[in-house]
């Protein structure tokens, strides 16, 4: 459950001179595991999360999830949008129950955990709020609680918070790192941001662009249950400077 | 941010367009000033009009004053009916409905068809490819064009001017319809797809919505087009209406009619004008809220 394996994805962009955006792509993330893609913008990192999400297709190699082929976009692999993408006409309330709806539960089955996804992302003075009423922040909240109502196998997360401050961004570190200990979905989480990479994930996998493919992975020895302190954590700074010098070396070659 | 919400609701239903004036504390003070600024320059040309005239008549007896007018417009409106020697005694009101039913009839059809087909063009290639290219080879014909042919297939009656309204309002709520479901954020379908929703959820519940704001402009204008077409359509292949009251005091040289009528017409389509816009408002209450606290 929640296991996704990469074999040899390839994708390419066709055009006058096609692109490619993905070269030989072989990864495999465990039930459970939190996995980072790191890499500078252009690496082909989101579009390895949209195949998983089923918003595009590859042009060579397979790709499962559970074991079975993923052919178009479904709730049990919920994404999380870089801003959020809430439907700007829906209540934040409305927002989070889209997904319940269109899948036509009962709505007596979902209004509870509705309140209590509120409550666990802070919001729950805000249900009739609009999205243009919410900071930032506060959006990504309910991008995150719109995920959460659907119990995914996997959450895939495409630079959520990379539009948010410093102050901001910490705090919903926190709040991620909460949810996910206390649920242990697989989790795919696309970033350019070292620190937030190292902080997060379990596993790293540093891409580099043109051809997009994965240069190096590390496993990230910082223990569990993880907070924000450990940022200034020994094991913390050890992994930075490897993950900068790893990054420094692949622009040398590429320059 | 608390009582932000609460304080973007209070303002929210007042339905005055934001252009027109700034929000201070000065703000009844503003509102009457501009209201009063709004009203200088029709009372500044009714003065002139009136001043410029002899006898209750100018450029040589062609224009009546608007004391006149006004006189006219209360016979046409409140005069009793069926006196001989005024056909338009007390029937303002029969031939105001009867445009304003056929605006309706004709406009209800545009928006019947015109919706839901520039929904359907913008959101599929295929459609749009099957259907597009017929309706921009027929956009151009101007609606003036079509009298004869409404005339040769409906004959002198009520359904050729609802067909000409309906044609031409069906124009431009269509291409707008259509601009408005090509333009929805990529990632709102994405997001309702990734939640389960299927293709006619996408259409219903993230396409239309999101194309609201385009369809309501192409509401607005198309709404114009008919006012026009049921002038243009009762002048000449229907015997009853505005545009028909209009031709026929030509005729007969009243004046004075012509332009109670014109003025009439202009009243007619700002109120349906001024319905749209409260409908519009009240819909799309989520992008005024938008707009407000950006």
């Amino acid at each position: 459950m929640g296991t996704i394996r990469f074999r040899e994805v390839g994708k390419t962009y066709p055009g006058k001179e096609p692109v490619v955006a993905l070269d030989r792509v072989n990864l495999e993330i465990g039930e459970g595991e939190f996995v980072a893609l790191l890499g500078p913008s252009g690496c082909g990192k989101s579009t390895l999360l949209n195949l998983v999400a089923g918003f595009e297709d590859m042009t060579s190699g397979t790709l499962s999830f559970n074991g079975g082929a993923v052919s178009s976009p479904g709730p049990e692999r919920a994404v999380v949008f870089q801003e959020a993408a809430l439907l700007p006409w829906l209540t934040v309330a409305q927002n989070i129950a889209f997904g319940p709806s269109v899948q036509r539960k009962a709505r007596a089955e979902y209004e509870p955990k509705i309140r209590e996804l509120l409550r666990l992302v802070g919001l729950e003075r805000f249900a009739d709020a609009l999205p243009s009423q919410l900071s930032g922040g506060m959006r990504q909240r309910v991008g995150i609680a719109r995920a959460l109502v659907m119990d995914p196998k996997a959450l895939l997360m495409d630079e959520p918070f990379g539009a948010l401050d410093a102050q901001t961004r910490m705090s919903m570190h926190q709040l991620l790192l909460d949810v996910w200990q206390s649920l242990g979905t697989t989790v795919l989480f696309v970033t350019h941001d070292i620190d937030e990479a190292i902080l997060l994930a379990d596993r790293i996998c540093i891409m580099s662009a043109r051809p997009g493919r994965i240069t190096h992975e590390i496993a990230v020895e910082l223990r569990r249950p993880r907070s924000v302190d450990q940022l200034t954590d020994p094991a913390f700074i050890r992994h930075k400077a490897e993950i900068m010098a790893e990054m420094r070396a692949a622009q040398k070659e590429h320059a | 941010m608390n009582d932000a919400p609460a304080r973007t609701m209070a303002a929210a239903p007042r339905p005055a367009p934001a252009k027109v004036m700034g929000r201070s504390a000065g703000f009844a003070a503003g509102r009457s000033r501009a209201a009063l600024r709004a009203v200088l320059l029709p009372i500044v040309i009714i003065a002139a009009w009136q001043l410029a005239g002899r006898n209750g008549s100018l450029a040589g007896g062609v224009l009546p004053t608007p004391d006149r007018v006004w006189d006219a417009w209360v016979m046409w409106a409140f005069g009793p009916k069926g006196m001989g020697l005024n056909p338009y005694s007390g029937t303002w009101l029969d031939n105001v409905l009867f445009s304003a039913g056929r605006v309706a009839q004709g406009f209800l059809l545009a928006m019947v068809a015109g919706i839901p087909a520039g929904i359907m063009i913008g959101w599929s290639r295929a459609v749009s490819g099957a259907v597009d290219p017929t309706i921009q080879l027929l956009r151009p014909i101007p609606i003036t064009a079509w009298l004869p042919f409404s005339i040769a297939v409906f004959g002198i009656q009520d359904m050729g001017a609802v067909f000409l309204i309906a044609l031409g309002g069906f124009y431009p709520i269509v291409v707008n319809a259509t601009h408005g479901a090509r333009d929805v954020d990529r990632n709102w379908i994405r997001a309702a797809r990734m939640m389960g929703a299927s293709r006619f959820d996408v259409l219903r519940r993230v396409v239309l919505p999101a194309a609201l704001p385009a369809i309501f402009t192409g509401l607005r204008i198309g709404l114009g087009i008919a006012w026009t077409a049921v002038i243009v359509s009762e002048m000449v292949a229907v015997k009853s209406g505005l545009g028909y009251v209009l031709w026929d005091a030509y005729y007969v040289g009243r004046m004075d009619v012509v332009i109670a009528d014109m003025l009439s017409i202009g009243a007619m389509g700002l109120l349906s004008d001024r319905l749209i816009v409260t409908v519009e408002h009240w819909v799309l209450r989520w992008r005024r809220l938008q707009t407000a606290t950006r």
